[in-house]
């Protein structure tokens, strides 16, 4: 691959380089799409791995154009350290690991990406508090009191977005309401509902509990409603998996209700 | 004496509203809000099979409200005689149920099918992110006509096949 052939035409230069590359680049069908259908949008396409490492060997001027065309990878390939502009090496980019600088908080990092998880709602919970400390070990902002004042700004916006991520998936309510926003369904809205079996069994669980005598009959009602939010997580879980949405929805709002439930119930005690 | 009157007007002055130079604006309950809730009125509950009582019950899922609005109807006249409430939210959801149930006491079923979720929000001045709750107040009074015309009609078609079985008989 010599230096000269760089400034060919994209179309020509794609079909030679592409087809020339080392046996060991990591190389499917997928990103084979890319290259050939130039002007038709490319679907979600993995990122050029090698390609990433030696760009001015095989891309150099030419990475704007691509930059165009396979937007989905681009925003990857993009992403470098903003003060040594060295490469990522691993996912989630928060921070660069040669200079440790705090990187800018990027919005296509969910949380999800942040603590290394599938977009499942069955997580190891336990994991979550060792992989929230180790992330703030790196970008708390008392660590960058002496840097400049744009990076001390990404510390304060990259920590608060840890902190929402911790909190969002340790518990299972917010950690549902979550999943489903990531699918484009919001479950906030203030529609009212009337679906008149639940209502009723609401209404007469916080009935009971402003009735409630003594501390046992609370706490005989708590743990009444942590099994039925147990039970409901589980729907919840089966649904999401089996992509059933609407069932996912109402699970989410029953156990919104049970939530209520148990904080009046907390309040009382 | 003078730290008596100093005194006096400071705790005067510290109820206003500070001037506008730089201004928080405090979020307080409007006052007929607070009186909806240290003052309840209509609180309780109707016999639900009473076959002149409709029953509206709504909920919120996004704050996990639950409203409860009983109607007595006249039969002769499809006045509403009577109504109570019973709701376990916020304040600005208790007083929205309460200002319901005292409008629409007195007047026609068709009548009451026509108050606004904005004019409650209006008279205990909401702020706009609890105007979910007069949406549930005003759908809670549609949900108890429904009800009472749904129970109406029931027992309207089983009076007159009972009286075609006597017919027939």
């Amino acid at each position: 691959m010599s230096k000269k052939n760089l400034f060919t035409p994209l179309s020509i230069f794609m079909r030679k380089r592409l087809t020339s590359i080392p046996p060991d680049f990591p190389f499917n069908s997928s990103q084979f799409k890319c290259s050939t259908s130039l002007l038709s949008p490319a679907p979600s396409i993995t990122p050029y791995d090698r390609l990433l490492h030696e760009p001015s060997r095989y891309f150099g001027n030419v990475r704007v154009s691509i930059r165009s065309v396979c937007s989905a990878s681009s925003q990857k390939i993009e992403s470098r350290c903003w003060n040594c502009h060295a490469i990522p090496e691993s996912a989630p980019f928060l921070v660069c690991q040669s200079c440790r600088s705090i990187q800018p908080v990027d919005k296509s990092i969910d949380y999800f990406d942040i603590f290394g998880l599938e977009k499942n709602y069955d997580i190891e919970v336990k994991n979550l508090e060792g992989e929230y400390k180790n992330w703030q070990k790196k970008i708390h902002p008392d660590l960058v009191h002496s840097k400049s004042e744009k990076e001390r700004d990404f510390a304060a916006e990259q920590s608060a977005k840890v902190i929402d991520a911790y909190r969002t998936l340790t518990r299972p309510l917010s950690r549902a309401i979550y999943l489903l926003k990531l699918e484009g369904i919001e479950v906030d809205d203030e529609q009212t509902v009337s679906d008149p079996e639940l209502l009723a069994e609401i209404l007469e669980i916080r009935e009971a509990v402003e009735d409630a005598a003594d501390s046992e009959a609370l706490n005989h009602i708590r743990s009444e409603m942590q099994e039925k939010l147990k039970h409901w997580s589980n729907v919840f879980a089966d649904a999401f998996q089996s992509r059933n949405f609407e069932e996912a929805k109402s699970s989410i709002q029953r156990m919104t209700y049970y939530e209520r439930v148990t904080d009046e119930v907390a309040k009382k005690l | 004496m003078l730290r008596l009157v100093s005194k006096r007007i400071l705790g005067a002055a510290s109820r206003e509203v500070p001037a506008p130079a730089l201004q928080v604006l405090p979020r307080f309950y409007h006052e007929r809000v607070v009186d909806h809730y240290d003052n309840p009125r209509n609180v309780g509950s109707f016999d639900k099979n009473d076959p002149t009582v409709g029953t509206g019950l709504v909920g919120a899922p996004a704050c996990g409200d639950v409203m409860k609005l009983q109607i007595r109807v006249d039969e002769k006249t499809g006045k509403i005689v009577d109504a109570c409430f019973k709701t376990f939210g916020c304040g600005s959801a208790i007083a929205s149920s309460s200002v319901a149930t005292e409008w629409v006491k007195g007047k026609q079923m068709e009548e009451v099918l026509s108050i606004k979720n904005t004019e409650i929000a209006k008279h205990l001045s909401l702020p706009p992110v609890k105007l979910h709750c007069s949406m549930l107040a005003e759908d809670a009074i549609k949900a108890a006509v429904k009800d009472y015309e749904a129970k109406r009609a029931k027992s309207t078609s089983t009076e007159a096949t009972s009286e075609e079985k006597a017919a027939t008989a």
